[in-house]
């Protein structure tokens, strides 16, 4: 068995493997290193966007935040993660597109058909696509500041830590959202069981 | 009664049931990489910088040179800012094909000076032959000990002990980027050759390949610099820590 640092030597030599790696070699000049930290980031930026209100413009705002990470890498903290260090762009990116439209930052996904285990009838999936449909129902009419809390905790399954470096909230103020969210959100289900 | 942990369960079953149209990540990292090496990286120019990239075709000269004043009036307004309007702000100007990107005092690139692209050695008189515009030697520095051609004759570098002056082809072309911090840079006077920049401190500074180039641009810390143009020739002097004795080499080129 080869010892560590001579795999690791081995991997260097093709694409970046980790973060940190692919960060050293973007702020070095390596674009294609930087291609490979988008490559890995691009769909859960797309679905941070989307999910904070860009809605068609995803792509623009997705875009522009990977240009402006890149010319702020600079700055990024080496031993921070950089995964919430970009989400934050991301939304912040998405944050300036709905103030400069004027609009209610609106979660603009749909639902898919989503798989199901063998064995269920079909009656049971439509109750369990009906029970989706009316969460998602919920998630939507909350107080957008709630809703951006739930969002990033259990559609992007962001941890609370990274949620506050995220909304650029202390993480006092995410759990104190998160928590007031789901009361109302717990409310709203229990008035559709009635 | 819905349970906390059925709701939060069902929050996530949701989220994962979700469905977020988006282009495939490859072809986001293309077009990322496209924007970053796009001679223009302009996306955060103010619009007259924006406008002096547009390489002009015809009366180029005279156009260039409206242009690049407007952006040295610019310059000229920005840096006159008070010092709370531009400490705040992280600004991209350009001036003789020098981006400069003013920003707060980010850490200095480290690593050792890599050449240039296709950087050779040659004579001053090979140089002269090799290039498309006419090579400045300052008359107080004299002779240069070494003299280097780099990018298909795009840039001439001129070496003296701890001295190095870069002249360089197209200044409507962005040929070197330099990312700065306080203190600010300061216009100074340079008679026949107009007015230069002076940045006083040690900063980042990173060549910008011909035609956007490939991924070959490094930042490495450049020391002291003078800026200014003679003749649509973009010329940057480093490594003179005096204002004063820099002015005096740069109103030597004649």
């Amino acid at each position: 068995m080869l010892p560590c640092c001579e795999i690791c030597h081995d991997i260097r030599e093709g694409a970046p493997t980790d973060d940190d790696e692919a960060i050293a070699r973007s702020l070095a000049g390596d674009l294609a290193a930087y291609e490979a930290l988008v490559t890995r980031y691009s769909t859960l930026a797309h679905r941070t966007a989307a999910m904070l209100g860009a809605g068609d413009e995803a792509e623009d705002v997705v875009q522009e935040a990977f240009v402006k990470a890149y010319r702020h890498l600079g700055t990024f903290r080496r031993d921070a993660p950089f995964r919430p260090w970009l989400l934050r762009i991301v939304a912040n990116e998405t944050h300036n597109l709905t103030r400069s439209r004027g609009r209610r930052a609106e979660l603009v996904v749909k639902l898919t058909e989503a798989d199901h285990p063998g064995g269920e009838v079909p009656e049971d999936v439509a109750v369990a696509t009906d029970r989706r449909a009316r969460l998602l129902d919920a998630v939507r009419t909350l107080p957008e500041r709630e809703r951006q809390a739930v969002v990033c905790r259990y559609f992007l399954q962001l941890s609370e830590a990274e949620t506050a470096q995220v909304l650029d909230l202390p993480v006092g103020t995410v759990k104190s959202r998160t928590f007031r969210g789901l009361a109302r959100l717990r409310e709203e289900v229990a008035r559709d069981l009635i | 009664m819905t349970s906390s942990d059925d709701l939060e369960a069902g929050l996530l079953a949701l989220g994962e049931s979700l469905d977020v149209p988006s282009p495939p990540p490859a072809d986001v990292a293309r077009a990322v990489r496209e924007r970053l090496e796009s001679p223009a990286g302009a996306d955060r120019s103010p619009a007259p910088a924006r406008r002096a990239r547009g390489a002009p075709r015809s009366g180029a000269r005279l156009r260039g040179r409206v242009v690049v004043s407007a952006v040295a009036v610019l310059l000229a307004l920005f840096f006159g800012a008070t010092p709370v309007g531009r400490a705040a702000v992280v600004e991209v100007l350009r001036f003789a094909g020098v981006e400069l990107r003013i920003g707060g005092p980010g850490p200095l690139p480290s690593g050792v000076p890599s050449p240039l692209p296709g950087e050779r050695r040659v004579t001053l008189e090979q140089a002269r032959e090799q290039v498309t515009f006419a090579i400045s030697v300052p008359s107080r520095l004299g002779r240069p000990s070494e003299v280097r051609v780099s990018d298909g004759g795009r840039v001439v570098s001129l070496f003296w002990p701890g001295v190095r002056l870069d002249q360089y082809d197209g200044a409507l072309q962005v040929v070197f980027r330099k990312e700065l911090g306080p203190p600010w840079p300061q216009a100074v006077n340079l008679g026949v050759s107009g007015q230069g920049w002076w940045i006083p401190a040690r900063h980042g500074l990173t060549y910008l390949p011909r035609g956007g180039g490939e991924a070959t641009a490094r930042a490495r810390p450049a020391d002291p610099t003078l800026i200014w143009q003679r003749k649509g020739v973009g010329m940057r002097l480093e490594g003179v820590d005096d204002v004063h004795e820099a002015q005096r080499i740069a109103r030597s080129v004649l």
